[in-house]
């Protein structure tokens, strides 16, 4: 492992303190791994050896506890999918539109209207949350999917034009007034020469985006009555709230198969994207 | 026809030569806004949306703090009376105490430890590994938070968890407590929850302070025989300050307004001893259907958090930007 490291000249090799940086480092994210590795552990048991072998590996893997899970949490994740999707549709067109406007287009109020946006980044959810509630129950959508996809597409272009505007302000000018001598409109300018180039600026978005609502508990939790249209976090909760593993210990290995299941998609997500968000996080330098 | 992404370079009715918009202050004229239709035109859904869905509810939470609220009922206007009944309600002074401990909790997960994760692997010379880490510590980030919390509640379990398990096989029987359903622990068990918190985005931020910090930086403080800790301590810290005040901020909003984990984990109890106001709010809203006495709850909380956000922002002061690349 230390044997790649680079020596510059001026500084001594210290061997020693990079072994034991490794292994603290090694130490701190096995710590943080436990809780996962109990869960992909017990995804496997079935009812005797999460009676009698909790801890340990045990063979057989019982490969049939996924079958079962899915049985039970296809809606959710079905759901989940769905109304993130199309949220996310929505926040990626606004953020690009509201982006491009507030970074390339020049009229009255622009800096008014993008702080106006921006300040609503420092409202505590905690304000608009039971308001918000008696809203959609005014509006008539408790209990629909629409409850679940508006609040994303009207809240996620707040961060998102922040981000696209940064972005796009980062686009090299000649490109556009090359394209507006072809005549290019607002629009074309846009989709043809904006969207293409801010792919990596999209991409971070749709990650934090989609984290957010595979995340969101509390929110569909009260605005969502009917099962069938309930998402996979409140699935989840009510599943782990009926099963009994001290009554039924057949129980416990479906439900952590089912827990694994529910991290699928965001791993699908991270493999695909995960570098953006990384890349994102630590070259943005982000502070305040 | 003149459209408004065309306005930054364009030519001046009259055929006066070509001008730069970018350096001019756009005139507040008619005109001007009449020329701009474009900019607005692709504004409007935005606004549309924000407008009904994101300002109108914290101003009409605002507004109805003061009201008694239930849905399907008019609401009646009764001043100051949903404050004093929770400043008078006899669990309040508990609940604050608990957000006190959570908010000291959190300020040290939140800022501390991303902090020293960052550091490690900081310290890290080989590229390819220091790359390696930085993905590897968003994989407790792939488990959606809901099963996070779950798990923990799982390994608190006081018969089948494994914590209990350990202290058994140990020989600690009489440590094997039962973590969540103790009126003295419950709260510590909640905090300990995502133990060591190396929480991944914390990390990520600071690394990226960190990396913004020049190369010439460092060489010169070798030169002054100041490395190892010492440089942590005279240069890395004062040079993130931005980001620790992010963190804080972050911490503080996080540690006066969450509940979710309390709510999964106890739903405040056992008793009332691990209730805190946002999840009091949560209840008085869902439970007892008072909407105006929760809204006053949510605008408390808002207060609160806004004050710790002004006082952090006072606080820690971002210095020595001259040193950043």
């Amino acid at each position: 492992m230390t044997t790649e490291l680079q020596r510059s000249p001026n500084r001594r090799p210290l061997q020693m303190s990079q072994l034991g940086l490794h292994l603290l480092i090694a130490f701190l994210l096995l710590l943080s791994l436990v809780p996962t590795v109990i869960m992909i552990n017990l995804s496997f048991k079935n009812g005797l050896q999460y009676r009698w072998e909790r801890w340990n590996l045990s063979l057989p893997l019982r490969g049939s506890n996924y079958l079962s899970a899915w049985d039970v949490i296809d809606a959710y994740m079905i759901n989940t999918v769905l109304v993130a999707v199309v949220g996310l549709a929505g926040v990626l067109i606004l953020s690009l539109i509201g982006g491009y406007v507030f970074a390339r287009m020049r009229f009255p109020l622009r800096e008014p209207l993008y702080y106006a946006i921006i300040a609503l980044l420092m409202v505590p959810w905690v304000l608009s949350f039971i308001p918000a509630y008696m809203l959609y129950n005014n509006l008539g959508l408790l209990n629909t999917r629409w409850a679940l996809i508006i609040p994303n597409v009207a809240g996620g272009p707040i961060f998102g034009i922040f981000l696209m505007r940064a972005f796009i302000t980062g686009i090299p000018e000649e490109l556009y007034e090359s394209a507006r001598c072809d005549g290019a409109g607002a629009w074309s300018l846009i989709w043809r020469i904006t969207f293409p180039l801010s792919l990596p600026g999209l991409a971070t978005l749709s990650v934090l985006n989609f984290v957010a609502e595979w995340n969101s508990f509390l929110w569909p939790l009260v605005t969502i009555s009917d099962m069938s249209k309930q998402v996979i976090s409140v699935g989840l909760f009510r599943l782990s709230r009926t099963t009994n593993d001290l009554v039924d210990f057949g129980s416990g290995g479906p439900l952590f198969a089912g827990y694994v299941l529910a991290s699928i998609p965001l791993v699908i997500l991270f493999i695909v994207l995960g570098k953006f968000y990384v890349e994102g996080l630590v070259e943005s330098g982000i502070k305040m | 026809m003149s459209s408004a992404q065309s306005t930054q370079t364009e030519s001046a009715p009259g055929g006066r030569r070509l001008w730069r918009r970018r350096t001019v202050a756009t005139p507040l004229s008619w005109r001007a806004f009449r020329r701009s239709w474009q900019a607005y035109a692709l504004l409007s859904p935005i606004f549309a949306l924000l407008i009904v869905f994101v300002y109108y509810p914290p101003i009409l939470g605002l507004i109805r703090a003061f009201f008694r609220w239930r849905p399907g009922v008019p609401a009646t206007f009764v001043g100051l009376d949903n404050f004093i009944t929770y400043f008078t309600y006899a669990e309040t002074p508990h609940e604050l105490v608990n957000i006190v401990k959570l908010l000291i909790f959190g300020l040290f997960a939140g800022i501390v430890m991303p902090f020293i994760m960052a550091e490690l692997i900081f310290f890290v010379r080989s590229a390819a590994l220091k790359e390696l880490y930085r993905l590897l510590v968003i994989i407790p980030m792939l488990v959606p938070g809901i099963v996070t919390v779950l798990l923990w509640q799982k390994l608190y379990d006081p018969y089948l968890g494994p914590i209990n398990d350990m202290l058994r096989a140990m020989g600690l029987e009489h440590l094997a407590l039962n973590w969540l359903g103790e009126h003295r622990i419950a709260i510590y068990a909640i905090m300990f929850v995502g133990f060591p918190w190396v929480w991944g985005v914390g990390t990520l931020i600071y690394l990226g302070g960190l990396g913004q910090i020049s190369e010439s930086v460092y060489e010169a403080a070798a030169l002054d025989g100041c490395t190892g800790v010492g440089r942590v301590m005279r240069i890395d810290i004062p040079l993130v300050l931005g980001q620790v005040r992010l963190l804080a901020i972050l911490a503080i909003i996080n540690a006066i307004t969450a509940f979710q984990n309390i709510l999964v984990l106890t739903d405040g109890g056992p008793g009332f001893s691990t209730m805190v106001p946002g999840l009091t709010m949560f209840h008085s809203a869902f439970r007892a259907q008072k909407f105006g006495y929760s809204s006053a709850i949510g605008l408390l909380l808002f207060i609160i958090a806004m004050s710790g956000t002004l006082i952090i922002n006072r606080g820690i002061r971002p210095t020595n930007e001259e040193l950043r690349q």
